[in-house]
């Protein structure tokens, strides 16, 4: 799986989870440019990324993250 | 206490910042800054500040040293000071400034736009000030004024905010209280301030430390705030935290994972504690002492206590003890009536001593809602919470005064149902009851759940009917992905009853 599979599959789990059709994500997205990315939806997002691509995120992990594209690549990592 | 006695925290503040100039007094967005860096700057702000008449002056708060410095400065020339946020709609802190009269706004990185074009106030851009180091006898002459030193906006019931003045006196009794809480605090201290500058919590995460020569850890504004302060904490191994009880909450799921040896003191603030959720974190913190600390705005941070114990902490419904008074504050429970109740009574909590504000900023009449002289000539403050005072002394919190509502007669704690439904969630899931006026003009109680929760509802109906009478039932269930939590970070039940009514689960930020 690459960056672009992985991003289409994140695209579908924001919209889906903020109900919101017109996200579009890109590597360089960060939680302040999503309307409703935030603290609460976080958990649901991280859950629902988990269950998709059956991986786990440690806490050590995901405070690494600092925008879409790190979390791209710690899906890909995880999953190849 | 004598005006020329006053402002002792400020004081103390120089005193630390001379004592320990080289060492880091705060580190804000992975940048330490010494007392030499902040002091500098805030002597170089009041410098400016001291100069002009303006004793009003607002301040942007960003996360940035500028910010920090300039609430020093504001306080080292004996002026006012009044936060405004940027993500607080335009107009809202167009009310503000009006209100307070505004005469003056220092801004940092974010520029001037936190008020809208037409309020007419004088902008000063702090970013382009240099450390200086000029002598500090001038300012000790202006640091003492009677003028508050900080004006905090609370929403007020009727839309329009209200600004809470704390003055010197009223800083000075909270810190002189504060200290005799007995922490053993120093210059080797790495303490958190997580709390957005417009809540007065944020006064003494940023104040007290300064005070001792230790080194405050501020919260980036970008990125997922708990996962920030988490982060923080772990690897900056901070030794003292307040935090609100919602940073737990949503961080449960990582507490196998987090390990905060190095953490001496965790207070809990701003809202209920969760007793169970709090022993579920305890793991995380083998090394530090617990403390929930409780207080109105109007009564300067906060103005009771309580320890809570490993073991068998008191509490009512789940809700931890607030405990004690402060030293110097006096509280008591009220009836309707105004009298005092005996132990183990419920009623209002009302309680007086020098931390109280004198009164609402130019408002009287709002003044006089909330205050009450009694016989004894003492003025109380009518915090608007329900509690009780336990044999040893204790007071223990039962919820707000308006989440007790009566239904065909019957008076109902709604936290008593919201206990019932965590229980039944083994409290993996938050629940709010509110009452919603129905089309007879009789109240009625919904629920409100913070998981998805659909497949066990006919099962919690069933619980709820076994422990609680028909009158207590909610008449209506509406599961919500996640709580909106308000700028405090306490649970927003107003925006939990507007999504309830619009039936719009995800119309909140």
């Amino acid at each position: 799986m690459d960056i672009n599979e992985t991003l289409e599959i994140l695209n579908r789990i924001f919209r889906q989870v903020l109900k919101k059709t017109e996200i579009t994500l890109s590597e360089n997205t960060t939680a302040h440019d999503v309307d409703g990315w935030n603290s609460l939806t976080n958990m649901l997002l991280i859950s629902e990324i988990e269950q998709t691509f059956q991986i786990h995120f440690p806490f050590r992990e995901i405070v690494k993250l600092k925008n879409v594209g790190d979390l791209c690549r710690a899906i890909i990592s995880k999953t190849n | 206490m004598k005006t020329e006695d006053n402002f002792k925290i400020l004081l103390d503040i120089m005193h630390a910042a001379n004592q320990h100039a080289n060492r880091p007094a705060m580190v804000i967005e992975e940048e330490t800054y010494t007392y030499k860096d902040l002091i500098g700057q805030a002597k170089s702000i009041s410098h400016t500040l001291c100069n002009l008449k303006e004793s009003v002056i607002g301040i942007t708060a960003e996360n940035r040293i500028e910010t920090y410095a300039s609430i020093l400065a504001v306080l080292l020339t004996g002026k006012t000071y009044v936060m405004l946020h940027p993500d607080i709609p335009i107009e809202r802190n167009r009310q503000i400034a009006l209100q307070a009269g505004l005469e003056l706004l220092l801004y940092s990185n974010l520029g001037d736009q936190v008020l809208p074009p037409d309020i007419c106030v004088g902008r000063v851009c702090t970013t382009s000030y240099k450390p200086t180091y000029m002598a500090e006898h001038e300012l000790y002459k202006k640091m003492k004024s009677n003028v508050p030193a900080y004006l905090i906006f609370t929403s007020g019931s009727t839309g329009a905010p209200k600004g809470v003045p704390i003055s010197r006196n009223n800083l000075d009794a909270f810190y002189e209280a504060y200290q005799q809480l007995g922490w053993q605090v120093n210059e080797n201290d790495r303490m958190l301030q997580m709390f957005e500058l417009t809540f007065d919590v944020s006064v003494v995460s940023f104040l007290y430390p300064l005070t001792r020569g230790a080194c405050v850890y501020t919260v980036p504004q970008h990125g997922l705030k708990y996962l920030n302060i988490l982060d923080i904490l772990e690897r900056h191994q901070l030794t003292f935290a307040a935090i609100a009880p919602s940073v737990l909450r949503l961080s449960r799921a990582y507490f196998p994972e987090i390990q905060l040896p190095a953490l001496r003191y965790l207070v809990v603030t701003a809202e209920a504690t969760d007793l169970q959720l709090l022993g579920e974190f305890r793991p995380c913190i083998p090394n530090a002492t617990v403390i929930n600390l409780y207080g109105p705005t109007e009564a300067t941070i906060y103005c009771t206590s309580y320890v809570i114990p490993t073991e068998g902490g008191k509490h009512h419904n789940g809700m931890a003890a607030i405990g004690k008074p402060f030293p110097g504050m006096e509280a008591i429970i009220a009836n309707e009536k105004g009298h005092p109740l005996p132990p183990n009574q419920t009623g209002e909590l009302w309680i007086s001593g020098p931390q109280i504000m004198q009164g609402y900023w130019q408002a009287p009449e709002k003044s006089a809602s909330c205050f009450v002289y009694r016989n004894d000539g003492k003025l109380f403050y009518r915090t608007g919470d329900r509690c009780q005072i336990d044999e040893e002394g204790d007071i223990i919190y039962c919820g707000r005064m308006d989440n007790q509502v009566k239904i065909q007669g019957f008076r109902i704690e709604l936290g008593e149902i919201e206990y019932r439904v965590k229980q039944f969630y083994r409290n993996l899931a938050d629940a709010v009851v509110l009452p919603i006026c129905g089309p007879q003009g009789n109240y009625e109680l919904h629920l409100a759940i913070e998981r998805n929760a659909t497949k066990e509802i006919a099962e919690l109906e069933a619980y709820l009917q076994y422990h609680l009478p028909p009158y207590m039932l909610p008449k209506q269930i509406h599961l919500l992905n996640c709580f909106p939590l308000n700028k405090n970070n306490k649970t927003d039940r107003k925006k939990i009853l507007q999504i309830i009514q619009n039936k719009d689960e995800y119309g909140y930020q």
